[in-house]
């Protein structure tokens, strides 16, 4: 079943002295839970793509349609309950509410979304189990290290059950053991929720444990290429 | 979990909140003061002015509030009264006979306004009787001839008030545990008499430091002071001829109210005893008196007296006392003025934090937005934030400043270096603060508005980043 397509889409930003094409033409579609990753050279328009596909920012002409809806068609205040009920993201830097416990940044989407109390908890523990902090509920960013931030960012994600997750160089600032960890627990959800995980990357990792190989080039789809299909079967 | 968010990012540069909080507390404190101290002075000078000078109403002859002649007095007095004793709105009154006249002392002369009373009778509507300096003399007693109450202020320009160290002052200051050297130093004006307070002054200012002289100055000017009780007064008048009649009054005590004006102008006799001395056949009622169970039917009873005589001039305090009515009406613009100003500065140090705290927080707003947390939920993280800000400091203010001016409102503020400048004006040196609970409510509204206001422009650049651009900020 598809979760998402992007038709023809083109980004092209317009600066005082010449027009930067960031997309250029991509068609595209991604199935319930694939595991794939969009590489290329810096520039090549990775987390632009990422940006048009997470309902971020707009495309100059071409069609996204999530789950069959056409982001286009979604009003602002719309787009943002959009990607509240459909997208999880993580970003590069963890991106975690500071403020508040491991426990409380997963919920917080949950509450937004106004899941019951006992639905939260359950999903929280359940969650916070599959990424190995169980024991770190409680604690809050600062006295976490990276690979654990972005575990719980990676929890967070999940939490709403989304069609998928956008995950923008997840492992860019981790040290190789936990950005290694975090991939097979990021793979072991993937498998075990059936969510889709789209990710831009530099990271060979990643790029080994992709099901799916999206290579972009100055802003265009250069190849598109499936790997081992056998564990998401 | 907005507010629980809220509240969490007010302290997460904790020296940056504290800063501002303890600017808003200050600022409220100061308010809270400020306003404790003008109500205080306002309650004050409408107490004073109906306890102790015109009451809740007076009623003339309308000849007499022109022209002060013997002649005018009150038209139908027996309905008059008559009518006052049948209205149940009026807790008491008072008939008075009031002359213009001259007092002479040995030493000087002044111009005052002579009150023939019924001392009794008096104690009901006006306070006088409790204004009698501590140490002073007594209140008028109907049962004793020829005594006249005077004034602390007109005692002075009669010279019948002084300043002496004598050897029971010292043994008294001795008591109060001055220092020896302050002792020793008043040793040097023993028995030294001093007709005005300046001149007293001016002769411990010699001989103490300043340091001193704040410390134990009033102290000392208190304990010296003495007045000539017992001392002839001669007061000359207009009989009903128009020729001038004299008559001796010994002074029998000194009242002293926080109105010099009116001090200065006013001394009380017997009513017959001045019936006495311009001849008449019977005590003249030139003025009456009235005190009302509440101040807010003046105007009624008014109307309703009013009907009795044509010749008759009824007028309520307001009219009596323009001065402290027009403080009472005014009170509430004084408040706005003052917290208005206070909640302007505290507004501008309360956006440019928020300011600094959004622009701190740019990405992290940017990734909220991402998520999914739409506009007005970032709108209202911001303007809790805000006001959860202010809010902290604004309650630990009212608490301190509610604090400080109950303590005050016992002791009271004595401002020494402007009693006699305030006094002159109707105000009393010591002010007693008051707060009601009405002003606390007021002020907390207020505060809440303010820290809207103040959370509208951080929260309105909230909303206009753009999550991709936030998301790319360092």
């Amino acid at each position: 079943m598809k979760v998402l397509e992007l038709k023809d889409v083109h980004k092209i930003y317009n600066s005082t002295e010449v027009k930067v094409h960031a997309v250029n033409s991509v068609t595209l579609d991604f199935d319930e839970g694939e595991f794939a990753a969009i590489v290329g050279p810096s520039g090549s328009g990775k987390t632009t793509l990422l940006n048009l596909i997470g309902g971020l920012d707009m495309p100059t002409s071409g069609e996204i349609n999530i789950d069959q809806t056409d982001l286009s068609k979604l009003k602002s205040s719309q787009l943002i309950d959009f990607r509240m009920r459909n997208i999880g993201f993580v970003f590069q830097s963890y991106n975690l509410i500071p403020v508040l416990s491991a426990k409380e940044n997963v919920e917080f989407i949950m509450l937004l979304q106004k899941w019951s109390r006992e639905d939260r908890e359950k999903r929280t523990f359940e969650l916070l189990k599959a990424v190995g902090l169980s024991d770190r509920t409680n604690s809050r960013p600062s006295k976490m290290s990276g690979g654990q931030q972005q575990r719980v960012a990676v929890a967070r994600a999940l939490a709403s059950r989304p069609k998928f997750v956008l995950a923008d160089e997840p492992t860019a600032n981790l040290d190789s053991k936990s950005a290694t960890t975090l991939l097979e627990i990021m793979e072991k959800l993937n498998l075990e929720e059936k969510i889709t995980f789209i990710f831009s990357t530099h990271d060979p990792r990643v790029m080994k444990m992709a099901r799916r190989i999206i290579t972009l080039e100055d802003g265009r789809v250069v190849s598109d290429e499936l790997r081992d299909q056998s564990k998401a079967d | 979990m907005i507010r629980s968010i809220a509240w969490k990012n007010v302290w997460r540069n904790r020296n940056r909140s504290l800063v501002v909080i303890i600017a808003v507390t200050l600022g409220i404190i100061s308010g809270v003061l400020l306003v404790g101290i003008m109500k205080g002075w306002v309650e004050q000078r409408l107490n004073d002015a109906i306890f102790n000078e015109v009451s809740h109403l007076q009623i003339h002859n309308s000849e007499f509030i022109n022209n002060e002649e013997i002649d005018f007095t009150i038209d139908d007095l027996s309905g008059t009264t008559g009518a006052l004793e049948a209205l149940p709105d009026v807790s008491g009154w008072v008939r008075r006979t009031k002359m213009v006249a001259m007092a002479n002392t040995p030493w000087a002369t002044t111009g005052v306004i002579i009150y023939g009373i019924d001392p009794g009778r008096e104690k009901g509507v006006t306070e006088i009787w409790k204004k009698i300096v501590p140490g002073a003399g007594d209140y008028l007693d109907q049962q004793r001839d020829g005594e006249i109450l005077i004034s602390d202020k007109t005692a002075e320009i009669l010279k019948l008030k002084h300043y002496i160290i004598t050897g029971d002052v010292i043994r008294e200051l001795e008591k109060e545990n001055l220092p020896d050297n302050i002792l020793s130093g008043l040793s040097g004006l023993k028995d030294v008499r001093f007709r005005s307070p300046k001149d007293f002054r001016d002769a411990l200012r010699d001989e103490f430091n300043k340091k001193e002289l704040d410390r134990y100055g009033l102290l000392i000017t208190d304990k010296a002071l003495d007045y000539r009780l017992r001392n002839r007064v001669l007061i000359t008048i207009s009989d009903d001829r128009g020729t001038p009649v004299q008559g001796t009054f010994r002074v029998c005590g000194i009242f002293k109210t926080t109105n010099t004006g009116f001090d200065q102008r006013t001394v009380y006799v017997n009513r017959d005893d001045l019936a006495d001395l311009y001849g008449g056949q019977e005590v003249l009622s030139h003025e009456i008196a009235v005190m009302l169970n509440d101040i807010n039917d003046a105007g009624d009873v008014k109307d309703k007296l009013s009907g009795i005589s044509s010749v008759n001039s009824v007028r309520t305090w307001k009219e009596l006392a323009p001065d402290a009515a027009m403080m009472n009406d005014y009170m509430i613009m004084y408040y706005f003025i003052f917290i208005g100003i206070i909640m302007l500065a505290l507004a501008f140090g309360i956006i440019n934090t928020m300011l600094m705290a959004i622009l701190e927080r740019t990405r992290e707003l940017g990734m909220l937005m991402a998520i999914g947390m739409n506009r007005k939920r970032i709108f209202s993280m911001i303007m809790l934030e805000t006001i959860f800000l202010t809010m902290t400091g604004a309650v630990t203010g009212m608490v301190a400043g509610w604090g400080i001016t109950k303590a005050l409102g016992k002791t009271g503020i004595h401002f020494s270096g402007w009693g006699e400048g305030f006094e002159a004006m109707g105000f009393a040196a010591r002010v007693y603060p008051v707060i009601t609970l009405d002003f606390f409510v007021f002020t907390t509204l207020l505060v809440i508005v303010t820290a809207i206001i103040s959370s509208i422009w951080p929260a309105r650049k909230a909303l206009k980043l753009n999550p991709v651009e936030a998301l790319r900020t360092e």
